[in-house]
């Protein structure tokens, strides 16, 4: 049984359709990528499985589960979490507390305990000084406390929006050795969203390509990037 | 150490003020009393502002609290004491019923209907004549403990230190993390498990059965109450002043905006009896421009900057 999997999701902004009858599975210990052009509709489709936004029509599966209509809440607790395009600090928190309140509130944590479990989290990121003000960080650090507090909900299930936008390379490259580590030593099955093809073909083992809402390819990225829909779609993006 | 400094500064000034009554007389006593009520409205209604939400209802709230105790004692023949826990647990109720309603609003929409409710509920008790007095309010039998000076400030005492609590455990448990994360960030909120309703919700029948306590409080120690003075528009404006003033998000904050800006109303009052609440208005205008932090932000920079010999902003 796949871990995720999506029928015929869609999603409607009055008259613009977004997310076009996608479907797709998902499987324990996989990275896949979802790549497309701008304005494929990869971010409205991570929000759908989240539960950040309700989809128009189709569903969304978790572990056999009909998760729908789910609120977002009850699914970070069953297992799904993710990071942002645009990053989501919270401001008024601490660093530490910022990654705490995945495990206070999905994992029904103690403040202590969810203490410690997100200084471990984040000593496994490379994360320190977790007392600071959100402020007072990288965008690299920034990327990494948000990654942090989806770990923190220990999820099965995670999704990456563009979380290597704004990297150098070499921070790049930390983030993908970061990612592989994550994703073998959890078994977690990740969802990367990418516009740099050398990073998706590093990371994932698979990926679907999405192009105006609409599903148009599923395969290792070797074999998707041959593809002429594919290669049409990224040129009709670039002109 | 610093910990240990400030519970102990907290411990003597907790003992000054139980020990008032043994060096104050009559008048005074009243003037803290009122600081008090407004103190413990102030931090209530810094309570509810922590998650985001701006409420305007804590005036509809207070004379609601009132009226329940007030009634309770007139028609259901309740001893005055039993009136205050009822009044509080009736606008538990009420603000359980209220919030299910309204907690979907959010910003200047929230603001706008706690607004509306106050008015709402004045007009109902304006209307239900002969069950509620109307307008012309109603007389008890006699203020709680006989009117004795040092009982009833005591008693409000109590109803502030309360408030005192719960606002510090809502600091110090999860409360804090969840109603910030929903002030920061609602998306980031739900998606770390924060069920945002449940909390607001929470956050929204505490502050309220606090704020109607308070107003229970009040008019059993008075002994009468009508509708203008229950739902007086001043119980909504002169806490958000204080908490302004003082600083908001935070306990100490509305606390010290209370003290200063209470001892400065009495003052006022007797100075220009109409003009005060002009002053209130530009208190809340400066405050908002100039030092949005408010004192105990001040203070915290002034102490920071000290401390590192760095300037900050
Ligand atoms: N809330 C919304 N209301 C209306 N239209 C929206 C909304 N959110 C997204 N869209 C539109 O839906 C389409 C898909 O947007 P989405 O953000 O999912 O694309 P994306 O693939 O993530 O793009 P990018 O690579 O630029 O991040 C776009 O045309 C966008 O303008
Ligand atoms: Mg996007």
């Amino acid at each position: 049984m796949s871990k995720l999997s999506t029928s015929g999701l869609t999603k409607a902004f009055s008259g613009l359709v977004a997310v076009n009858a996608v479907s797709f599975a998902m499987e324990e210990g996989e990275i896949l990528g979802i790549i497309g052009p701008n304005g494929a509709g990869k971010t409205t489709f991570i929000h759908l499985v989240s539960g950040i936004l309700m989809p128009t029509s189709g569903s969304v599966t978790f572990k056999g589960q009909d998760i729908t209509y789910a609120p977002a809440h009850k699914r970070s607790r069953l297992g799904i979490a993710r990071t942002y395009q645009l990053i989501h600090p919270l401001e008024n928190l601490k660093v530490i507390e910022n990654v705490m309140i995945g495990a206070v509130f999905s994992r029904n944590r103690s403040l202590k305990e969810a203490r410690r479990e997100s200084m471990e989290i984040c000593a496994e990121l490379e994360l320190d000084r977790l007392d600071r003000d959100t402020t007072q960080l990288s965008i690299l650090e920034i990327k990494k406390m948000e990654i942090a507090r989806a770990l923190a909900n220990e999820p099965e299930v995670l999704f990456l929006d563009e979380v290597m936008a704004g990297l150098n390379s070499d921070e790049t490259k930390q983030m993908i050795a970061m990612i592989q580590r994550i994703a073998r030593e959890r078994r977690l099955a990740v969802g990367v969203v990418e516009h740099v093809m050398g990073v998706i073909r590093e990371l994932t083992q698979r990926v679907i390509v999405l192009e105006a809402g609409e599903l148009i390819a599923e395969g290792p990225y070797e074999t998707v990037s041959k593809n002429p829909r594919v290669i049409e779609a990224y040129l009709g993006g670039a002109a | 150490m610093k910990l240990k400094g400030s519970y102990l500064a907290a411990a003597a000034a907790t003992a000054v003020v139980v020990a008032f009554p043994a060096f104050l007389g009559a008048y005074p006593l009243a003037v803290a009393r009122s600081i008090m009520t407004y103190m413990a409205l102030a931090i209530s209604w810094d309570m509810l502002l922590r998650s985001g939400q701006i409420s305007f209802g804590i005036a509809g709230l207070f004379g609601l609290g009132s009226y329940a105790s007030a009634l309770a004692v007139l028609r259901g023949g309740m001893d005055p004491f039993t009136s205050i826990l009822f009044a509080s647990a009736f606008a538990a109720v009420m603000s359980m019923l209220l919030g299910l309603a309204i907690l979907r609003l959010r910003a200047m929409y929230f603001s706008i209907t706690t607004l509306a409710l106050m008015e709402i509920f004045k007009i109902v008790i304006h209307n239900l004549h002969d069950f509620s007095g109307g307008p012309e309010g109603v007389v008890l039998p006699e203020p709680i403990f006989g009117g004795s000076a040092p009982a009833l400030f005591w008693l409000c005492m109590a109803g502030l230190f309360m408030t005192i609590g719960v606002s510090w455990y809502f600091e110090k448990s999860k409360m804090h993390l969840a109603l910030t994360a929903i002030r920061n960030d609602e998306t980031s909120a739900r998606s770390s498990g924060v069920d945002i309703f449940k909390y607001l919700l929470i956050a929204f029948v505490i502050t309220s059965t606090l704020q109607g306590m308070m107003g229970a409080i009040q008019v059993q120690s008075y002994g009468f109450t009508t509708p203008d003075t229950a739902f007086d528009a001043n119980f909504t404006l002169l806490p958000l002043a204080m908490a302004l003033l003082g600083g908001i998000h935070s306990t100490i904050g509305p606390m010290a905006g209370a003290v200063l800006l209470g001892v400065a109303s009495e003052w006022l009052k007797l100075k220009i009896p109409y003009g005060h609440l002009i002053v209130y208005g530009f208190i809340i205008i400066l405050v908002i421009l100039f030092m949005p932090q408010g004192l105990v932000g001040l203070a915290r920079k002034t102490i920071r900057n000290g401390r590192t010999g760095v300037r900050h902003e």
